[in-house]
């Protein structure tokens, strides 16, 4: 059974916790969730431990924090109700609410009774302890919400209407609205297997991994450049992009993509797609371009990868103990820095491909390159034949003291020489023109060879058949010292590789002597990716269920700490676990799983008594209607007009922008958004177009799409004015209404494409009125058609999935 | 302007103090309007900040820092210990290289005698008004880095900056107009993490204004769309939306996204309005250098924020500099003609807003913060350059009511650490929150298990008492 301790920030308890949130429960929850991260077993600041009564009773250096019957008496009394005579605690967030200072003081007064139930300390919290099964019928979903919803006497809201339903699911699954021919499909099978088979239908599709895939690169802090000064390429980053969406449509084991991210090329070294797994480290920011502090970028390296493996995979917070113990979850900052000991030997690394393929590209890269040095003289040689006597001849014109300060060397010029130096190069400066005005037939020939053997060269140049990863630079690892305040420089303590103490801890163990790396992420991988730990399979059935339902039972999807409190349904949250675990780690498993549950189905317009009583859905009497994402919103206005290329996987895709749409782009954008020569790539879905890590495209700025910077497990769903400005008068909205008013010849196409149903007569009056209308003022029925397509693309029923 | 958050998320967001506070009103309501005004939690008369961000790094022994001993061992290597201090980008040795002199005049400026070097003449004029901040110090002598820390407290992007912590602290006086507007040169070596909302809802980032009669993105009509096709097809949205809403009783989400177009709808005329200058008197046009070749477009910047400031728009930024044509940044390998060249197109304006601000009487309710991610370093680059240099420079604030005409903290007679007062972008951000009346300390946001703040374990040198006494 889960101890239920409330999280007591804001003086709420959730719900599970209220009841038994009473007397010494209370009291010791306060204490735990408040003062434990300073006043620890481990920690125990000032001398005081708030471990135990003994230790209550002992006090600090200050003396007995507890004088039991008297609360006036009691140091912690004081210090926690402020009366000035003690330093306040806690010392930040403004003191404690008055209601736990009075549970506090009730307490003491009452004798300070501390019971053997309520002696947990955080490494007992719910979700360190392992996964527990508790039921085990057929579809337990339903079981486990039904009994909330009828405790709270709220009754559930009817099965949502079936293209209501259909919709959803190919949101959910495929980021992609149904088409007619699966919507008649599905609502013309009446057999009661057609919802089931709609689900295996949809799971089966290329496009599940390409939304799947999309949530798990948010995770995965993707992006397709480095980020800070210049931005530049990561380029080979979306050979990661392609073994996730390719992973997720395998259904591969999720044990297996966790372990295979962590340590394929320790787990797996023969397998080069489980190898490129380990893109995972190399798709996040870096700084490496600021060559001059490369210790600082190797610092923010680990750092990066330790809270990106930790929060992605354990649903924690550890970040916080890269300076200090943390305060809330029992994570010493030992721990943090044995976590940066596992990774302390990583480096890049290439992923061939097929080996062979690999090398020769290695090889006939090394001659590219080499021909064109030769190529590059060569041209440099006859350009210089014309260039230097029409420089000299310019040099000649200009008086003598700047023709001297131009022939002094930079670094030897005098104040006055470097203006004039300045003001004179640009006089100097001899253009292609001017020297292409002179040059001979001769030279004209051999510069047009060049050209040609340098076009033969890169005709269908393509990038290397390689995947970005890492791997340990040998079996002996750099030493990791604890950094003092989290100052690199400030070496504490070394400390040895190992797993955080909280979940059972354990040390990495030395590599074999044949070792061709240190094995370390190999321990990592294996103590994760494993059903003894509690947090792996709670976190992500976490997530599945969030992306379906829209928040999770944990809402806090990557922050299972003592600040997060506890899941909506626990119960069911362990039960999923295991389930998950049961059904070998598949992640369709477990959309089915879900899918399948009446919850699920139900519709999105909540009951009276719900909308009164929960007006927070966290007890799942409805459907949470959701707005589409960034994606979803570009990719279905694509799909609905006929326009969206298919086509999977490759180098990202550039669609154009206009120069406002640019503006704040760092850099040039002729070179850094180099939109793709062919149209065709201008349609892909979101997920395959360039990811810059400091510009987002404009439909994802405004609509919360990820920035690429930290890992980013829920995005907010806001509404604003500039979202409905880019949609109602963006480029892109506009050019969709074009084309599928082109194809189209009545409203109620309209209404087919992009709702997937004929209109009301109602709705058919209204867009039949504005035909006319539009028609009158336009002049031109396609003008008045792509009117419509516009105000359809811009409605709510479009915008939402119900 | 809603997120869906639940009454319980915008409860555990905030797990205490000041955002507890200043939600609670707008929980009362159905919906939750995330930028409606609330009242500063401290006292104050400030409302709104306009940051004026010097890009690419201003040489602070050039303008507003004098250093007499800089000028006598010019030509001179620093010592070794000093020397030791500096990590540069383009010097290759800073114990080889030598020191340069200022090659401009310092003059003391207004009744207070503040000097001011003479690349600012016309900000001399107003050395009263200033409260010069001499030092400043980083430690990120890169460009993206040290803007990132200057902006957000955070040396990486992804951290919300000061300007949508402060529109997440306090709202928004008028909703027709964003609350938080940028205008900047294009493309900074940052990009827009510097004023980005991060982990904050995107409610609170940075609007950026692009210049011309159309300043926010998507705010005209697509090419071809009339104002009365235009007019008919948000009417049709409208209607279809009230229909389909039948079926979907008492959804404030989608109340909301309905909302959402008529605010669009507002913002189409407001922005507009907003910026168009024609009705400015050709004195105050002057006072900006408006029409003048090299502070035109600095001083319509200038204007515009002045313009915004009466409006009610909570935080300005002005981004003088760009990495892809003019900028402070040049000073690498042309100090004389870079910073020439950058204070000819923002002395004038910067000095014009001050003035104009004060004959209005806004002057006290508006803060100025002037300043880069860092200075330049005493030592030549080149012959006629200064290296990048965060290891002690200067800002100034004016306006909010601080009492200006002074210098506060200094840096070693060469320039190169601070000696009194040392001011780091947490207690520049500490105090700039405090000034709007926010404790840095209580204006939190909950985010991966942490109360996020602005200044995250730092700031304590917050010395807004200072400026005001």
């Amino acid at each position: 059974m889960i101890k239920k301790i409330g999280p007591v920030s804001c003086g709420l308890f959730l719900a599970a916790g209220m009841a038994a949130a009473e007397g010494t429960d209370a009291a010791v929850a306060i204490l735990q969730q408040k003062c434990l991260a300073c006043h620890g077993d481990v920690s125990g600041m000032s001398g005081l431990k708030v471990t135990s009564r003994e230790n209550l009773l002992r006090g600090g250096s200050r003396g007995p924090a507890v004088v039991p019957g008297k609360s006036v008496d009691s140091l912690l009394f004081k210090a926690v109700a402020g009366s000035g005579e003690v330093l306040r605690m806690p010392p930040t967030g403004g003191g404690l609410p008055a209601n736990e200072v009075a549970t506090l003081k009730a307490w003491i007064d009452s004798g300070a009774n501390w019971s053997n139930a309520s002696t947990v300390a955080m490494n007992q919290w719910w979700a360190f302890k392992r996964v527990a099964r508790q039921v085990g019928s057929a579809n337990s979903i339903d079981a486990f919400i039904d009994r909330k919803l009828k405790s709270s006497e709220i009754p559930a809201s009817p099965q949502a209407d079936r293209l209501t339903l259909l919709k959803r699911a190919s949101y959910d699954l495929l980021g992609l609205p149904p088409g007619k021919a699966q919507i008649d499909e599905f609502l013309g099978d009446q057999s009661p297997q057609a919802w089931e088979k709609a689900i295996d239908r949809l799971l089966a599709s290329p496009r599940y991994g390409e939304k799947w895939g999309r949530h798990w690169l948010d995770l995965a802090r993707y992006g397709d450049t480095a980020g800070f000064e210049q931005d530049p390429y990561l380029l080979i980053a979306w050979r990661y992009r392609d073994y996730v969406i390719k992973s997720f449509n395998d259904d591969k084991p999720y044990d297996r993509f966790a372990k295979e991210q962590i340590a394929g090329d320790e787990l797996f070294p023969d397998d080069a797609e489980a190898r490129s797994g380990t893109g995972f480290y190399r798709v996040g920011p870096n700084r490496d371009m600021l060559f001059k502090v490369e210790d600082v970028n190797l610092v923010e390296k680990r750092t990066d990868m330790v809270d990106t493996t930790t929060s992605v995979f354990l649903g924690l917070t550890v970040g916080c103990a890269r300076c200090h113990d943390h305060k809330f979850d029992p994570i010493p900052q030992k721990d943090y820095y044995r976590l940066q000991a596992i990774f302390q030997p990583a480096v890049a690394d290439r992923v061939f491909q097929e080996y062979n393929k690999g090398r020769q590209y290695d090889l006939a890269e090394t001659s590219r390159s080499f021909r064109l040095y030769q190529m590059g003289e060569q041209a440099a040689r006859i350009n210089a034949e014309y260039a230097d006597p029409l420089k000299a001849k310019k040099l000649a014109a200009l008086p003598a003291e700047a023709v001297t300060a131009l022939q002094t060397a930079e670094e030897k010029r005098t104040l006055d020489q470097a203006r004039l130096a300045l003001d004179n190069a640009p006089k100097i400066r001899v253009s292609q023109e001017e020297i292409d005005a002179l040059m001979s037939d001769e030279d004209k020939a051999a510069i047009a060879s060049i050209s040609k053997r340098l076009l033969r060269i890169f005709t269908g140049y393509g990038p290397p058949p390689m995947s970005p990863a890492i791997i340990d630079i040998g079996r002996d690892a750099p030493k990791t010292f604890i950094a003092i305040r989290g100052n690199p420089e400030a070496h504490g303590e070394e400390v040895q590789p190992g797993f955080l103490t909280a979940l059972g801890g354990g040390d990495v163990p030395e590599p074999p002597l044949h070792a061709q790396t240190t094995y370390r992420r190999k321990a990592l991988a294996e103590w994760i990716a494993n059903p003894d730990n509690p947090l792996f399979a709670r976190v992500m059935v976490n997530r599945i269920w969030q992306f379906h339902f829209g928040s999770g039972l944990m809402r806090t999807a990557s922050d299972f700490g003592g600040r997060a409190g506890l899941p909506s349904h626990p119960e069911m949250l362990d039960w999923l676990a295991a389930e998950f675990a049961e059904k070998k780690w598949s992640v369709k498993s477990m959309h089915k799983l879900i899918m399948m549950s009446a919850a699920y189905q139900r519709s999105a317009n909540p009951t009276a008594a719900a909308r009164a009583q929960d007006p927070g859905n966290g007890l799942l009497s409805h459907f949470n209607r959701r707005r589409l994402a960034a994606e979803e919103i570009r990719d279905a206005s694509l799909q609905v007009t006929g326009e969206l290329n298919l086509k999977m996987g490759g180098v990202p895709a550039v669609p154009p922008l206009t120069r406002e749409e640019m503006f704040g782009m760092i850099g040039n954008p002729a070179d850094n958004w180099s939109v793709s020569p062919d149209p065709a790539e201008h349609a892909r879905r979101t997920i395959y177009t360039l990811q810059r890590r400091t510009f987002q495209q404009p439909m994802a700025q405004a609509f919360d799409g990820p920035d690429g910077v930290m890992s980013c497990p829920q995005r907010n769903e806001s509404t604003t004015a500039p979202q409905s400005l880019a949609l109602l008068n963006g480029g892109f909205t506009m050019d969709r209404a074009k084309a599928l008013a082109q194809a189209i010849k009545t409203p109620a196409e309209a209404w087919e494409r992009v709702y997937g149903r004929a209109p009301s007569a109602e709705e058919h009056a209204v867009a039949q009125a504005l035909l006319d209308r539009q028609i009158t003022l336009t002049g031109s029925r396609a003008a008045a058609m792509a009117e419509i397509v516009r105000g359809l693309l811009n409605t709510n029923e479009f915008l939402y999935v119900d | 302007m809603s997120t869906k958050l639940t009454r319980r998320e915008i409860l555990g967001r905030t797990a205490s103090g000041f955002g507890m506070a200043a939600l609670a009103g707008v929980l009362e309501g159905a919906e939750t309007d995330l930028l409606a005004p609330k009242p500063a939690p401290l006292p104050t008369k400030v409302k709104s900040v306009i940051y004026l961000h010097m890009h690419g790094g201003v040489s602070h022994v050039d303008t507003f820092d004098p250093k007499p001993a800089l000028t006598k061992f010019s030509g001179k290597p620093l010592s070794a210990e000093l020397a030791k201090v500096i990590k540069t980008s383009f010097i290759h040795d800073p114990s080889k290289a030598i020191l340069r002199g200022s090659p401009w005049e310092f003059r003391p400026g207004g009744k207070s005698g503040l000097p001011v070097s003479d690349l600012f003449p016309h900000l001399r004029e107003v050395a009263d008004d200033l409260v010069v901040l001499r030092g400043c110090y980083s430690d990120q002598f890169d460009h993206a880095p040290a803007i990132y820390l200057r902006h957000t407290g955070h040396q990486l992007p992804g951290r919300p900056c000061l300007g949508s912590w402060i529109t997440y602290g306090l709202g928004t006086e008028n909703h027709n107009l964003p609350a938080f507007v940028v205008m900047s040169d294009g493309s900074t070596k940052s990009g827009p993490p510097a004023y980005g909302a991060g982990f904050l809802p995107a409610v609170y980032q940075g609007t950026v204004f692009r210049g011309g009669e159309s300043p926010i993105l998507y705010l005209k009509n697509p090419d071809g769309v009339s104002e009365q096709s235009q007019r008919a097809t948000l009417d049709f949205i409208n209607q279809i939306g009230r229909i389909q809403q039948r079926t979907r009783p008492d959804d404030s989400t989608l109340d909301a996204r309905i909302a959402s177009y008529e605010l669009a709808a507002r913002m189409q005329s407001a922005a507009p309005d907003a910026v168009d200058i024609a009705k400015e008197t050709e004195a105050t046009k002057n006072l900006y250098g408006i029409g003048e070749e090299h502070t035109d477009d600095f001083g319509r910047k200038c204007l515009l924020a002045r313009r915004l400031v009466e409006r009610g728009v909570r935080f300005i930024e002005l981004i003088s500099g760009t990495n892809v044509g003019q900028d402070w940044d040049e000073a690498h390998f042309d100090l004389t003609g870079s910073h020439a060249r950058m204070t000819k197109k923002t002395d004038k304006p910067i000095a014009g807003l001050l003035k104009d601000l004060k004959s209005r009487g806004m002057l006290d309710s508006t803060l100025l913060v002037w300043g880069g991610e860092f200075g330049r370093t005493p030592l030549s680059q080149g012959d006629n350059g200064r290296d990048h240099h965060p290891y002690g420079f200067c800002s100034w604030m004016a306006g909010g009511g601080i009492q200006g005409g002074r210098a506060l903290g200094s840096t070693d007679e060469f320039g190169v650490q601070p000696v009194e007062m040392p001011v780091d972008a947490h207690d520049l951000n500490a105090t700039i929150l405090r000034l709007m009346g926010i404790d840095h300390l209580k204006l939190t946001y909950l985010y991966q298990g942490r109360d996020m703040r602005l200044t995250d374990v730092k700031g304590l040198g917050e010395f807004s008492a200072k400026l005001l006494a």
